[in-house]
């Protein structure tokens, strides 16, 4: 077994990891079940007594999430409704005491290919700060995740926040999730997106992700494209074809096959775009 | 000691609480935390067992190196098939109540591995962590052998079982000729069925605490459907004699039959004791649930044949069914389809296949669960082949007698069901044409089913004292798995001797009391219910006796024949306003207290000359997305007939809980087996789904009346299992009127019932 920190200030957190590797604990609920059984052979980094990590906000332009605030916390926040779809994500993280202890940055560390709140933070072009005893530096999430439990944060780094741009006006969010039954469940597949309206009432810019159908979840820059300028209403969602998604990569597994996935993931793609019509 | 057969005045005069919906007695206790399940007894000094599971599925265990657990610090010691006790070498003496025919598991008894994760070794520490540790510390080599665990791989090598398990009856022999006159019949229908593998999951996982006493005896809190099952088995087991060991367990967490035979982890606890003199506790983790037994995975093909206006000519039922290459699990699923309809022609074929897995295990209506699924929904392909409502289907080849045995049953009210079902649900709505009912992107359908589950009756012992106080204690070595054992016990004893439900105390769970057989198969109400009631009218003739003595003579010339029960009072029949305080009565008599025991024997007689069975009809609607193909199954109406209804609020719960269960069977519940490495792969709960709560729509559960003089003096035939029987195939069926889409292989998940709409949309 190794050392355990749990340090108090950021800067004691930041010097132990420049002094070497450690497992990061917040909510603990990826990295415990992982390890049922098993001693932690490596040294752990437990953050839960920094609070200058906690709180949910708005801030210049940014929401900023803290590296320690839950899902629930995101749940219940008072939020603008460009959030709903990560808000609607955060009810579909396991189940409530998950919700009260998992991290929305930790889900986002872990790195699974279907970590539920991955697909929202892509289509919110949300970026991560990560700190370190050199400073501090922000790469958008897209850049973050970088395979199946493989991100770009160094050893010495510590992933403190996340970052999400304000959008433009009357701008909108919706999310999607399949699993194989109505909760409790690991994600068969996942969509979000989120809609900036145009003023001439079309598209502005859209931005639509997909989670569960290959190593990381990815956005679909085809679709975004083809649907720019196209009028917001009833029909937009039927603009989306199977060829728009040809960026995924799903799997076979207990839990579908991937030619089920493709499907339901086309299916989730077009609700959750529908979703963002019906609320003009 | 044994009582005598006769309708019970409680029947006629129906007292305080028979047929009332109380709440649980036990209630209070369990949602404050205060009932107290195996593992959480804890004593000073204990200690505790971690098992090291094996990682091959067959061969032998070449070597173990325990050296590294051992200098673990809290570790007392590693036992290994090298260094265990001696134990007992008969197959005989390693027989349960619940054993099938064979030769039963014996963990740490030699180098074989029989099947995948057998335990290998339980390491004992100080602590459960160290425990753990040392369990991961323990070396283990191996030389693995081929094995086989793909039922579809041996299914043309399986064999005709004999008569393997007590309650389980061979199929009876062919009638008629079923092979012309399937090929002769107008209307035909001829498919397979696939079942998976499902495992009880409980949420208590199997523990055992024994606590070694100063002078050497164990007292043993076990999970366990039948605390004397548990008792005579570590007895005959480890060469004990029966007042050295006593098995507590007066609580219990979910079972669903999982706690029919004793589990490996008692045979650890007890030895670890035994041998280190110390109290010792052995707890499965979650994984270590899917070592054991579990419903076994079924292949079925039926075949049948009719004419055009529905009358059934010809019915095959062949089923082949797992079982473990060391005992003949049976549970003949085939049998019902022959009792439920009316047809001359017919085969019912049950064969099983020897796989290198751990022996099957009764699972909530272990066989019906299975083989009426497969004749219901064949049942329903031909009645949309006939273009026939598939009630009236039923009904067409509805029997009052069964078929199988020639034999009429005791009473059978499946008619009142359907009737009683329907109109609760609005089928005379439905429209016969698949695919005719959506909202938006959701396909509505509607389906039906019956269900059908045996009353059995076994001996049961209870004991009945009765206090001067007006307290009453009954107790029978009984288990109350959460089935509502603690309450209607106390019913039907407070409605026998006329007493507040509030003055009764009823113990079980507990080796040390009067004899009563394993909780299983819906038979607890019928045989410890027949017991209770016998012990408490052996009671209620010492107080008849007792008021007619009186001095000054309150009752008059009463006789005890003239005399009621009521309020606490012995009171005139004709005149109930002439009544003595019990207390009084005692008193005058002189006795402090009066205690009987009794022990209810079937009605054997009676019972030989009927067929005993509880049924059902179940009516489900789901919701199928056109897109997803997601399931919701919004509504569920289950009309059931068994007899009297002892409490209607646990036994509609008891149903309510069957139909949960039954949605699991035809949506969710699958183990999946990795055939190369002979392994379940989703051994944990996040990965082996049954329904959440979010799931589950609307569940109305009806009892219909029926009245039956053969089941038990009470009447009462048990609801454990019959509502879960129908469930699955009116869901699926319910599917295919939604779809258009067969689903023959449960559970039916999105991706079977989509890709059946995309075949269907290419057609």
């Amino acid at each position: 077994m190794g050392r355990y920190h749990r340090p108090l200030a950021l800067a004691d957190a930041l010097a132990t990891l420049a002094g070497g590797p450690a497992t990061v604990v917040a909510g603990g609920t990826d990295v415990f079940p992982a390890r049922l059984g098993r001693p932690f052979a490596e040294d752990v980094l437990d953050i839960t007594g920094i609070t200058a990590l906690k709180g949910i906000g708005l801030d210049g332009g940014w929401l900023r999430i803290g590296a320690l605030a839950t899902w629930s916390e995101l749940a219940q926040a008072p939020l603008p409704p460009w959030l709903d779809g990560i808000r609607r994500a955060a009810r579909e993280v396991g189940g409530v005491q998950i919700q009260n202890a998992g991290t929305v940055v930790g889900n986002l560390c872990n790195a699974s290919p279907a970590a539920d709140g991955v697909p929202s933070l892509l289509a919110l072009d949300a970026e991560v700060e990560l700190a370190s005893s050199a400073g501090l530096r922000r790469i958008p999430v897209a850049e973050f995740v970088l395979g199946n439990r493989r991100t770009a944060r160094r050893p010495e780094e510590l992933a403190t926040a996340l970052l999400i741009p304000e959008p433009g006006p009357g701008a909108r969010s919706s999310f999607e999730k399949l699993g194989a039954r109505r909760y409790l469940v690991i994600s068969i597949a996942m969509a979000a997106a989120v809609l900036e309206p145009a003023a001439d009432g079309t598209v502005g810019r859209i931005r639509v992700a997909v989670g569960a159908c290959g190593p990381v979840a990815r956005r679909l820059p085809a679709l975004e494209a083809a649907l720019r300028g196209l009028p917001l209403g009833p029909d937009l969602a039927g603009t989306v074809t199977p060829a728009h998604l040809d960026g995924l990569s799903p799997i076979d597994d207990v839990r579908g096959t991937a030619e089920y996935r493709r499907e339901a993931a086309l299916v989730l793609v077009r609700r959750a775009i529908r979703t963002l019509t019906e609320q003009a | 000691m044994i009582a005598k057969p006769a309708i019970p005045d409680v029947l006629r005069e129906p007292g305080p609480g028979i047929g009332k919906p109380l709440s649980r007695v036990d209630g209070p206790l369990k949602v404050t935390g205060q009932a107290r399940y195996a593992a959480e007894f804890n004593v000073p000094g204990l200690v505790h067992g971690y098992i090291v599971s094996s990682t091959i599925t067959k061969g032998r265990i070449t070597r173990i190196d325990t050296a590294a657990a051992l200098r673990r610090p809290g570790v007392l010691h590693v036992f290994t098939h090298e260094n265990r006790p001696h134990v007992a070498w008969f197959d005989r003496k390693w027989k349960d109540e619940d054993a099938p025919s064979g030769s039963p598991f014996r963990p740490l008894y030699d180098d074989r591995i029989v099947h995948a994760m057998q335990p290998v070794a339980l390491v004992v520490a100080e602590t459960f962590e160290a425990a753990r540790e040392g369990a991961r510390l323990v070396q283990v080599e191996y030389e693995a052998e081929p094995h086989e665990t793909d039922l579809a791989a041996r299914r043309h090598e399986a064999f005709t079982p004999g008569k393997e398990k007590g309650g389980f009856e061979p199929p009876p022999k062919p009638r008629g000729d079923p092979d012309r006159a399937l090929a002769e019949a107008a209307v035909k229908v001829d498919v397979e069925y696939v079942q998976p593998t499902e495992h009880h999951n409980p949420m208590e996982m199997h523990g055992s605490t024994v606590v070694y006493n100063d002078d050497g005896t164990l007292t043993v809190h076990d999970k366990t459907q039948g605390a004397p099952n548990s008792h005579s088995w570590v007895c005959s087991v480890f060469g004990l004699s029966k007042s050295a060991v006593r098995v507590i367990s007066p609580f219990v967490g979910g079972a669903f039959g999982s706690g029919l035979r004793p589990q490996h982890q008692l045979f650890m606890a007890v030895m670890a004791a035994l041998q280190l003199k110390r109290s010792v506790r052995v707890e499965l983790s979650r994984p270590q649930m899917f070592t054991f037994g579990h419903r076994p995975p079924t292949i079925q093909r039926v075949a049948l044949g009719a004419a055009p206006d529905g009358t059934l000519q010809a019915m095959i039922h062949e089923a082949v069914q797992e079982s473990s290459q060391f005992e003949n699990y049976v549970e003949i699923v085939v049998n019902w389809s022959g009792q439920q309809y009316r047809c001359d022609n017919v085969r019912l074929d049950y064969k099983l296949a020897r796989l290198d897995v751990f022996t099957p295990l009764d699972m909530r209506a272990p066989g019906a669960a299975t083989g009426v699924p497969a004749i219901e929904m064949a049942m329903d392909e031909l009645a949309h082949a006939l273009r026939m409502d598939p009630v009236e289907l039923r009904l067409r080849n509805y029997t009052d007698r069964d078929p199988n045995q020639d034999k009429p049953f005791s009473s059978k009210e499946l008619r009142a069901c359907f009737a009683q079902g329907a109109e609760r649900f609005g089928w005379s709505r439905r429209n016969p044409q698949p695919r005719s009912m959506r909202e938006g992107r959701q396909l509505i359908g509607w389906g039906v089913a019956s269900g059908v589950w045996d009353a059995m009756q076994g001996q049961a012992d209870a004991r009945a004292t009765l206090g001067i106080d007006g307290h009453l204690v009954v107790a029978s070595a009984t288990a109350d798995i959460g089935t509502g054992t603690y309450t209607v016990m106390s019913q039907i004893a407070a409605g026998t001797l006329g007493l507040p439900i509030g003055n009764v105390t009823f113990k079980l769970g507990d080796s040390a009391l009067p004899m009563a057989p394993i909780e299983g198969g819906s038979w607890t109400v019928s045989s410890v219910g027949s017991a209770v009631l016998a012990a408490c009218e052996r009671v209620r003739g010492r107080l008849y006796k007792l008021a007619a003595k009186m001095e000054g003579a309150p009752l008059g010339k009463a006789k005890p024949a003239d005399m009621v029960l009521t309020d606490g009072h012995v009171a005139l029949a004709a005149d109930p306003a002439r009544r003595v305080p019990i207390a009084e009565v005692m008193r005058s008599g002189g006795v402090l207290a009066i205690e009987e025991e009794a022990r209810s024997v079937p009605y054997y007689v009676k019972r030989a000359q009927h067929t005993l069975a509880t049924h059902s009809a179940v009516f489900a609607e789901v919701r199928v997305d056109e897109d997803l193909g997601t399931v919701q199954v919004s509504r569920i109406v289950s009309a059931v007939a068994a007899g009297r209804i002892i409490n209607p609020k646990t036994a509609g719960s008891q149903v309510m809980g069957g139909v949960v269960m039954g949605i699991g069977m035809a949506l969710e519940e699958e183990t999946f087996m990795d055939h190369g490495l002979g392994r379940y792969m989703n051994h944990d709960l996040a990965e082996y789904h049954v329904p959440v709560n979010a799931d589950i729509g609307s569940i109305d559960v009806i009892f219909v009346d029926e009245h039956d003089e053969v089941v038990n003096p009470l009447g009462a035939k048990g609801v454990g299992e019959i509502g879960i029987v129908g469930v699955p195939a009116a869901i699926a069926n319910a599917v295919f009127h939604a779809t258009g889409v067969r689903v023959r292989e449960l559970p039916i998940t999105l991706d079977k019932v989509l890709a059946g709409l995309s075949r269907r949309s290419a057609a």
